[in-house]
């Protein structure tokens, strides 16, 4: 097998560029407005960080080996080539600054979707060599220990027993047959244990049956990040492999961004079949079970809070409503931010930012576009559905020394969870 | 200076039995087509009275005595009719009773007599191309603009043909016809243009040469004081164009609803003319008032405008076959570039290998 080299990058570039990029890259009128959709540009707003220039080695190779002016520029001598020299300084544009977020697709005047190029420009710089080194780490965990954060089954096996032993709750491993099967994302495991606690409580309560995988418990794919296909294949195929041999109905993506649009959207374009599964979100799953009347609950919460939607929740993946039911359920004074639903800012630290030891600056500044939406509302709580939303808002909260609680969505559900055994209870004493 | 045997202008009208007030009326009108003051009346008939009756020289050339036409049979009785009685016709092959060498007989001795005070009136325009293609006495007629331009005061070009080559040079011009003002650099040159011009107008550039000296003249050397106008600017059915009312056919409910013509190819929004405002046959009406669009008579080479009936702002040389075949041609090389370009994309695809996490780390040497 051949190293990683310029040609093969240009080449997978080749194999990637397809008609929709094509009529992106003719359609582009340079209005700049993707520029002032992107926090990384507007919180720092130099010239080379407008989303479009970011493709420019993708542009290059599409104008030099697709389009007659392209080729009669290189036949000339007149054509810029692209080098390891021009990759090397993009590094920095398509991974420190760019979270994948979509913001500037959604205002393309011309419907460019600039971040699906972005995406597939990704192929090309890991086939080139050019990928930060957080990245590669992470896509080497992830593919040679199971994790990106290189949490191992036993990790997960103990805080599954604090779990047990706290709240009385069996937490199921490798039921085959059961209607759900939950994957949780690393960060989950370490950060925010209480996340699988949550979960495990209101589908026990809702009567569901469901499991945990022993053989692949984590949902994150750092291919996706990285921009790997062949990488991301692998990894989409071990949960899907786990999910048809437990033959359960539906996959819940954790409260994971890029997890979700790995599993629910890329997966089956990487595998090459539909699943014999669902890929559900959790808040979708939640949503559901409010629908179905099998989410009662008790309560609300006073404080002002507002809601921070995940990127590839609203804009990637169209999940703009459920959230919102959900909170109605639990929360009497519910504020939206500015620009929210799928206009909100993205946090600053997705898309493979947050395990890029190269983007820590950048990405605190980026936060603060995140900053003035909070500034203006001036809440009590914030309520996301993603960790690694929630780590970035803690940390940018910190660094700016704003003392704000950061809650995920579904253990402020199942806080207020009115559980079974008590309205058994209750309707015994009628 | 007033000689024995040379009588003014107003002895000569009086002569004829026109009226001091007849005369002054005519002055009022003179005046105020030439856009001049109230108060450039009376001054205006002063000149005239005095100015001593000029000798004029008429050469036709390359032309149909259209021009001719329009001043003897613009409405009799007429005191442009009658101004031009006054002045010394001294050559004008169709008018003159004169013919064969007692015709230019009259031009060389009127030349002579009045050297370098003359009028030259051209109507038509000149071949370069054969000689023969247009010739005088066996003359030609760039041999005798020449010459008779030699000893002339001034020259009016008279018509669009002698004031921009006209009919005779549009495409492909096969004489060669030029204008005067292509021929001639020495003299001063009006161009009263129109196919024809409008009666009035020639008389009252001849008067106002005649009181003032030579008028203003616009960029094309026409006469600011009849030519400064847009037609469309002038025209009475300017408010449908604004509505974007427009005759689609010559015969639809727009048309008899005298609705701009602007779509059945006026030229007026490119023509400068007095049409508008004086008009023809005694002020009856101009041709967009019998609805039909200005074909643009007085602008140069406006035979070449695509088309009498094209509207102005469609291009008028691309036919509906050219598109066709352009279109055609188009698609059919977009076809063999997409099947090109997808060749190139499959085989980047087939030789693309997949990426090992073993590979990620890469030393780039730059």
């Amino acid at each position: 097998m051949s190293e990683l080299s310029l040609e093969r990058g240009i080449n997978t570039l080749k194999a990637q560029i397809d008609a929709p990029i094509a009529s992106f890259f003719s359609s582009c009128v340079s209005c700049g407005m993707c520029a002032s959709a992107c926090s990384f540009y507007t919180e720092n707003p130099e010239p080379r960080y407008t989303p479009i220039y970011k493709l420019e080695p993708m542009r290059r190779v599409w104008e030099q080996n697709f389009t007659l002016l392209g080729k009669l520029k290189v036949k000339l001598g007149i054509a810029k080539p692209v080098t390891d020299e021009m990759l090397s300084q993009w590094q920095e544009l398509v991974y420190n600054t760019c979270s994948l977020c979509g913001r500037c697709s959604l205002i393309c005047p011309v419907g460019n979707d600039i971040t699906y190029m972005i995406r597939k420009l990704r192929e090309g710089m890991v086939a080139s060599g050019h990928v930060p080194e957080g990245l590669v780490g992470a896509s080497t965990r992830a593919v040679k220990i199971g994790s990106p954060m290189g949490i191992k089954l036993p990790a997960l096996q103990a805080q599954v027993k604090h779990i047990e032993k706290a709240t009385n709750m069996q937490v199921p491993f490798d039921l085959e047959g059961a209607e759900y099967l939950l994957m949780l994302s690393s960060m989950e495991i370490m950060n925010y244990p209480e996340y699988l606690e949550a979960v495990g409580k209101i589908l026990t309560n809702a009567g569901k049956t469901w499991t945990l995988s022993s053989e692949c418990f984590e949902a994150t794919n750092s291919g996706i990040q990285i921009g790997s296909s062949d990488i991301a294949k692998e990894l989409v195929s071990r949960v899907v492999n786990a999910a048809e041999k437990l033959k359960v109905k539906t996959v819940i993506s954790p409260e994971c961004g890029h997890a979700y649009t790995a599993l629910r959207w890329e997966g089956p374009n990487l595998i090459g079949r539909p699943y014999s599964f669902a890929a559900k979100h959790i808040v979708e799953v939640l949503d559901e079970l409010r629908e179905q009347g099998l989410l009662p609950t008790e309560g609300m919460e006073d404080a002002k809070l507002t809601f921070h939607d995940p990127c590839q929740l609203v804009r990637r993946g169209g999940v703009v409503q459920q959230p919102r039911n959900l909170l109605k359920l639990v929360a009497s004074n519910f504020v939206e931010m500015t620009d929210h639903g799928t206009l909100n800012w993205c946090c600053g630290a997705g898309g493979g930012v947050s395990a890029n030891e190269d983007a820590n600056e950048v990405k605190m500044k980026a936060f603060q576009r995140k900053k003035k939406q909070l500034d203006e509302l001036k809440v009590d709580t914030l309520v996301t559905a993603c960790a690694n939303c929630r780590i970035q808002l803690e940390e940018g909260l910190e660094e700016n020394q704003m003392d704000l609680p950061v809650v995920g969505l579904t253990e402020l559900i199942a806080e207020h969870l009115v559980e079974r055994n008590t309205i058994n209870e209750e309707s015994r004493h009628d | 200076m007033t000689q024995f045997n040379m009588p003014t202008v107003g002895e000569q009208l009086r002569e004829n039995g026109i009226s001091r007030r007849a005369f002054l009326k005519f002055c009022g009108l003179l005046a105020s087509s030439m856009a001049l003051a109230p108060s450039m009346i009376p001054k205006l008939a002063e000149a005239l009275e005095k100015a001593t009756r000029p000798s004029v020289i008429w050469l036709s050339f390359q032309e149909c005595t259209g021009c001719a036409e329009s001043i003897t049979r613009a409405h009799s009785p007429s005191l442009e009719g009658l101004i031009f009685d006054t002045i010394s016709l001294d050559y004008q092959h169709t008018l003159q009773a004169a013919a064969g060498e007692a015709a230019e007989q009259a031009r060389d001795e009127a030349m002579q007599a009045n050297y370098g005070k003359y009028v030259l009136i051209v109507d038509g325009s000149i071949p370069l191309g054969n000689a023969g293609y247009s010739t005088i006495a066996g003359v030609s007629n760039l041999d005798m603009l020449k010459q008779v331009a030699k000893g002339a005061a001034a020259i009016i070009a008279l018509g669009t043909c002698a004031a921009y080559g006209g009919l005779p040079q549009a495409n492909p011009n096969p004489t060669g016809a030029v204008a005067v003002a292509d021929i001639i650099k020495d003299k001063p040159i009006i161009n009263v243009p129109g196919c024809p011009p409008i009666p009035v107008v020639i008389t009252g550039v001849i008067a106002h040469f005649l009181a003032f000296g030579l008028p203003a003249l616009d960029h094309l050397g026409r006469p600011k004081a009849f030519y400064g106008q847009n037609i469309h600017d002038r025209c009475y059915r300017r408010p449908f164009y604004e509505r974007g009312l427009f005759a689609e056919t010559f015969d639809d409910e727009g048309a008899k609803q005298g609705w701009c013509l602007y779509k059945l190819g006026c030229k007026g929004p490119i023509t400068y003319n007095a049409c508008a405002t004086t008009k023809w046959n005694d002020g009856t009406s101009f041709p967009i008032e019998s609805g039909h669009g200005c074909i643009g008579c007085s602008e140069p080479g406006f035979w070449d405008f695509g088309g009498l009936y094209n509207p102005v702002s469609l291009p008028s040389s691309l036919s509906s076959q050219h598109v066709v075949f352009a279109t055609g041609i188009g698609v059919a090389a977009g076809v063999a570039i997409a099947a090109l370009n997808k060749q190139a994309k499959q085989q980047a695809k087939q030789t693309r290998e997949p990426v090992n996490v073993d590979q990620l780390n890469r030393e780039v040497q730059l």
